[in-house]
């Protein structure tokens, strides 16, 4: 507990002498109209007069307590108690972007993502959410945004999609439109691209005037059937530069020994190149726990620094001020009558 | 400064006008004055002239009544005696400083015994001592007692103690005297009563009440509220005054204070008034002189 305007108290302390001198000073101007009289005695000695002093004496009190301790309140009020403490705030300021390979190997991997996201789009606060599927070619559903109804709407979407239910093929339309299927490199390419340009053009750079993380959630298998305008590893290093993790999910890891040029080891190299992760899936179920270790991996890597937090802690010194008044309007309600 | 003297004799005259025309003058002539066996002339009659002093057959012959005067007995001396502590700086009954009441009732009585030939000395003080003027005749010295009075009484001045001046007349004067005093509501107590018969052994005592400023109840009511007490300062606060039971206590405890007084007084054979404004002074200074005629 502090005060961060401290010095109102003494200046309060400051303010309430001079105003005593002025009272006092122009008291004994005033004491000019109040009539001599000898023989107070005469009215001091009655029992009936001391017992009408002593009551009004007894409400002067409680009016001056009163209106001390409303003043000391108020003035304590004035100088801003407040509660120091330190906060590593989580960071708010994520830009996601789902990539969904649209194969139809991976639907009920997409589904579970969508899901997921659906879910947690629920507690978002500040993240920018965007959808990107493709397939041999990419279709932004969404670009990066914070309106959290549409999200909703759109992943629900998007699960009814890939869930397969009729009347919502409409969704994947566009998808095919390139040489062949599974074009991975290039659906991380677009999906990196859905990134807005930093603003100074050095990526990552804290000179910014906000700092936001960047993560792909990337969902597919690696099986590339056709000719891709770029390669996975050429999408990696697109990502790298423009400081965007790759998190990879893999439903379908059928790699056969160690070779890295089998396509899951590629995805992992690829993931893992950006600073993201891979992850092989044994189940779509696995989904929601996989995304919410991408989830506290992201909330680690960006923690800001310790700040401190200062919270204004007034509300004790107004409720005694409140009391005090209450009891000061009734004791002065109780004088004047 | 319009004299003071003035002030009283204009009091005086209006008071003359309404009831008869010398009717103080008489009435302090035939208390005072005396009667020797040395017939000195006639005179007409004024009011207020005792009817024994009337010559019958003079006034027959003559048509209208007629006075036998007689040679003074001797020269009277009137010491006047007051209080010109703070406590006579308050406010008296009707509203005034209570000096202003004194100075109105002794200049009267003063410019009574002036006329009529008696010298007229003064005794005032407050309780860290007494001051006096010599007994001398004359307007001009009347006129400085006068003053005196006037100017030597302010908030600022000590306690008052009436006491204090009484005791000083006992130890300081020898002659016979006629002894006026005017003093605030006194308390008497054994003491006060003890001095009072002393001096009434030796002189007439005169004694008019000035009336102190009444602390509740309703006459106070167009009064400002805040009051306070020249002895200490003391704060009273008006509106704690106003209750039905305090005023009703008030009211009883001042009837008892007051006879109290009266009885001390007229145990001890001193004539006693009491005014409450300087309206009021005339009527009681003419009061206070009837009261000593029938006393003797």
């Amino acid at each position: 507990m502090e005060l961060i305007f401290w010095w109102m108290i003494p200046a309060a302390f400051l303010v309430a002498g001079g105003t005593y001198w002025v009272v006092r000073k122009r008291d004994r101007i005033d004491g000019s109209v109040r009539r001599p009289v000898a023989h107070s005695h005469r009215l001091t000695e009655l029992p009936e007069y001391r017992a009408a002093v002593r009551r009004h004496r007894r409400w002067l009190t409680v009016a001056a307590v009163a209106g001390g301790v409303l003043m000391a309140a108020a003035v304590v009020a004035a100088a801003r108690p407040a509660e120091r403490s330190t906060v590593s705030p989580e960071q708010r300021n994520r830009d996601i972007i789902l990539c969904l390979d649209a194969s139809g190997s991976m639907s009920s991997a997409d589904a579970a993502v969508v899901e997921v996201f659906a879910r947690l789009a629920q507690g978002f606060d500040g993240e920018r959410l965007g959808l990107t599927v493709f397939d041999s070619s990419a279709v932004q559903v969404f670009p990066l945004t914070d309106d959290y109804d549409f999200v909703q709407e759109q992943l629900a979407e998007a699960k009814e999609a890939f869930d397969g239910a009729p009347g919502s093929a409409g969704f994947l339309d566009g998808t095919w439109n390139g040489a062949g299927s599974s074009l991975i490199g290039d659906g991380l390419a677009s999906c990196v691209e859905g990134f807005p340009a930093a603003e100074d053009g050095a990526p990552g750079d804290s000179g910014g005037t906000v700092e936001r993380s960047r993560s792909v959630i990337l969902a597919t298998d690696n099986f590339v059937s056709g000719d891709p305008i770029f390669t996975l590893e050429e999408a990696a290093v697109l990502a790298k530069e423009k400081d965007v993790r790759v998190y990879a999910l893999n439903p379908g890891e059928f790699d056969y020994g160690i070779d890295p040029d089998q396509p899951g080891a590629q995805l992992r190299m690829a993931a893992e190149g950006t600073d993201g992760a891979y992850y092989a899936l044994d189940s779509p179920e696995a989904v929601q726990d996989i995304i919410r270790k991408v989830q506290s991996t992201e909330a680690t890597a960006f923690k800001a620094a310790p700040q401190a937090a200062l919270a204004d802690r007034a509300e004790i010194p107004l409720g005694i001020a409140l009391v005090s008044g209450l009891v000061l309007a009734g004791a002065s309600w109780r004088l004047r009558s | 400064m319009s004299s003071l003297l003035t002030r009283v004799k204009s009091k005086m005259s209006i008071f003359a006008h309404r009831k008869a025309r010398g009717m103080l003058d008489g009435e302090y002539g035939s208390v005072f004055k005396g009667r020797s066996l040395d017939f000195d002339d006639l005179r007409a009659y004024i009011p207020g002239d005792e009817v024994r002093d009337i010559d019958w057959k003079a006034s027959a012959r003559h048509g209208s009544p007629l006075i036998k005067r007689y040679v003074a007995v001797r020269r009277q001396t009137v010491l006047l005696i007051t209080d010109t502590g703070r406590n006579m700086a308050a406010s008296a009954l009707g509203g005034e400083e209570k000096k202003d009441i004194g100075v109105m009732a002794l200049g009267v009585v003063g410019y009574l015994a002036q006329r009529h030939g008696d010298v007229v000395g003064l005794v005032c003080g407050d309780a860290t001592g007494s001051r006096s003027l010599p007994a001398k005749a004359g307007e001009a010295h009347l006129e400085r007692i006068l003053r005196t009075v006037d100017g030597g009484t302010g908030l600022t001045s000590p306690r008052s103690s009436i006491g204090e001046q009484l005791s000083y007349v006992a130890r300081n004067y020898g002659q016979r005297m006629l002894l006026f005093v005017v003093a605030d509501e006194l308390v008497p107590d054994a003491g006060m009563e003890r001095l009072l018969r002393r001096l009434r052994a030796q002189h007439e005592v005169l004694w008019l009440t000035v009336q102190d400023a009444q602390l509740a109840g309703a006459d106070s009511a167009t009064q400002p509220a805040d009051r306070y007490d020249v002895a200490d300062s003391r704060l009273l606060p008006g509106r704690l005054a106003e209750s039905e039971a305090v005023i009703r206590a008030y009211t009883a405890a001042q009837e008892q204070r007051d006879a109290a007084r009266e009885a001390v007084l007229r145990r001890l054979g001193i004539a006693h008034v009491h005014a409450g404004s300087s309206h009021d002074v005339m009527p009681a200074v003419f009061t206070l002189l009837e009261r000593h005629r029938r006393g003797k």
